[in-house]
């Protein structure tokens, strides 16, 4: 699969406490506009490469107090009931992986819900390369194991600008679930 | 206050009193609690506690101008201060320059400097003030520490709810293994008093010693205080300095009290002796101005520095004076009423 996907602001109204929804309301349209999703599948496993835009990048963010680093986030739904936009519900989690500008390796997510995030370690990832070069990140990686995304065959994407100081729910996310097939 | 959350609220709050009159800006108290609590790499350049100088930009720099909440009890936005700028980075100094060179004849002698070129810093502008010598220059020093306030702007900020209040005290604390590093509590508390570990991408705070609380030893701030400026106790024991200070004489006050945080950390407003005239004679007029103080303390600051000169007067002349008695601090124990008395070490 490779596609082009358009995308949006993830809703601040949404966000879980009084602070965010409130101060953020101001947001209009996503900081990243679109990404380039390409997805394969074979017996080793998944393997991805993802690119967007992002004139400004955050890669380092080593002793600052107040810099965020670029972002991506994939995540898949453990069951077809599982809502992209409230990450998952109680009993209908999500689950995918977190990249970092400024660390390796990559981060296990797990989540039930606004603001339940877990991160572990993620296994089973390998091949991992990310480059920024003429505005636009470029980052590939494999998994050879990936539960959620094995059982429903969809996708979900974030973005996060590190200049725009985007983090937690101030995003840029895939309106919906995509379809990766078989 | 609709915008606050219920679960906020706590059945008892510790507190704390400082007594301006009595602070001397050593920094004792900020050296206490960094050495206790604070060493990590990651937040070298935060003070939980810090004693800065007033009238002046504070620390971090410009910190008095965000953040709070509106008339409608909601927190408005905040910033999150640069380290380079606001908070001032920690810096080393060049000491083995500086003795290699005293130790080489006619080798250019280096005199002692840090070894970077620092912008700011927790206690940068110390000992400036403002006012023109000798008529009317004043400063005096606001030691600061998170103020585990009743309604934590922190608290409201935190979309994992990582940030919580104790019941059985009122403590504010980070569940740093709840904390993702999102600093919204950085942003959101007006007082800049929560601050980010950037090794391990967690909020950090002061946590008003809770492991000596417990043991019911004063905080390590409070206990190290050599001016014995500092009250520690809970706010409805009516036999505790706390509201003796706060609700029975009136003259502790809270900081920024229209920011709308209800915080638990109250100061007894500097008196500040007359200004002068152009022949050097006193006017009558504190060299601090009332209207200054208001802009920290609010508008109760002339009840409290009437009361406060009332009771000197009375002590001054031989008569009693609770109010002067307790701030005097005869007795270091009677600054805090923390539980049980005989927790305390003894080397006996």
């Amino acid at each position: 699969m490779k596609k082009t996907l358009d995308l949006i602001a993830a809703p601040t109204g949404m966000q879980p406490g009084d602070y965010v929804p409130r101060v953020y309301s101001d947001r209009d349209g996503p900081q990243t506009p679109s990404v380039s999703l390409e997805v394969e599948h074979s017996t080793r496993g998944w393997r991805f490469h993802v690119r967007w835009p992002c004139p400004k990048p955050v890669q380092d963010t080593g002793g600052q107090s107040n810099l965020f680093p670029d972002a991506v986030a994939l995540v898949a739904p453990s069951v077809p009931e599982a809502q992209w936009v409230t990450m998952g519900a109680p009993g209908l989690a999500i689950g995918g992986f977190l990249w970092r500008a400024d660390r390796e390796p990559l981060i296990r997510m797990r989540a039930e819900g606004f603001g339940t995030v877990q991160r572990s370690e993620a296994e089973n990832v390998r091949q991992v390369t990310s480059e920024w070069n003429g505005g636009e990140w470029s980052l590939a990686f494999e998994v050879a194991g990936w539960k959620e995304l094995d059982e429903t065959r969809r996708l979900a994407i974030a973005v996060w600008r590190g200049s725009a100081r985007e983090r937690a729910g101030l995003k840029s996310v895939s309106p919906g679930w995509i379809e990766v097939g078989t | 206050m609709s915008n606050i959350r219920e679960s906020q609220s706590a059945p008892r709050q510790l507190a704390m009193v400082l007594d301006l009159n009595k602070c001397l800006g050593c920094q004792t108290c900020t050296v206490a609690c960094k050495k206790l609590w604070n060493k990590d790499s990651g937040s070298d350049y935060a003070y939980w506690n810090s004693v800065e100088t007033l009238p002046g930009r504070g620390y971090p720099a410009e910190w008095q101008e965000t953040g709070g909440r509106d008339s409608e009890g909601a927190v408005k936005r905040g910033e999150i201060p640069d380290i380079d700028t606001a908070y001032g980075r920690a810096w080393n100094f060049n000491h083995k320059k500086t003795f290699d060179s005293a130790g080489k004849p006619g080798a250019q002698k280096e005199w002692l400097r840090p070894d970077s070129n620092p912008k700011w810093g927790a206690n940068w502008d110390e000992d400036r003030g403002a006012g023109e010598y000798p008529g009317n220059n004043h400063y005096f020093y606001l030691p600061r520490l998170c103020n585990h306030c009743t309604h934590p702007a922190c608290l409201d900020a935190c979309p994992r709810k990582s940030i919580y209040k104790r019941e059985e005290d009122g403590i504010v604390l980070v569940d740093q293994d709840r904390c993702h590093g999102y600093r919204f509590c950085v942003e959101a508390c007006p007082y800049k008093k929560v601050y980010f570990d950037y090794e391990r991408q967690v909020a950090n705070k002061c946590i008003f010693c809770l492991p000596r609380i417990e043991e019911g030893v004063p905080m390590a701030c409070a206990r190290q205080c050599p001016g014995r400026l500092r009250f520690v106790g809970y706010r409805d024991d009516p036999e505790g300095p706390i509201w003796k200070l706060v609700d029975k004489w009136k003259v502790a006050l809270p900081l920024h009290p229209e920011y709308g945080l209800a915080p638990n950390v109250f100061y007894v407003p500097p008196m500040s002796p007359p200004q002068l005239d152009a022949r050097g004679r006193p006017t009558g007029e504190p060299r601090i101005p009332l209207t200054y103080l208001e802009s920290l303390f609010g508008d109760s600051v002339g009840g409290a520095l009437e009361t406060l000169v009332a009771e000197r007067e009375k002590r001054k002349q031989g008569r009693p004076s609770e109010l002067m008695d307790l701030l005097i601090a005869y007795d270091w124990n009677q600054s805090f009423a923390l539980g049980p008395k005989d927790a305390e070490v003894s080397l006996e």
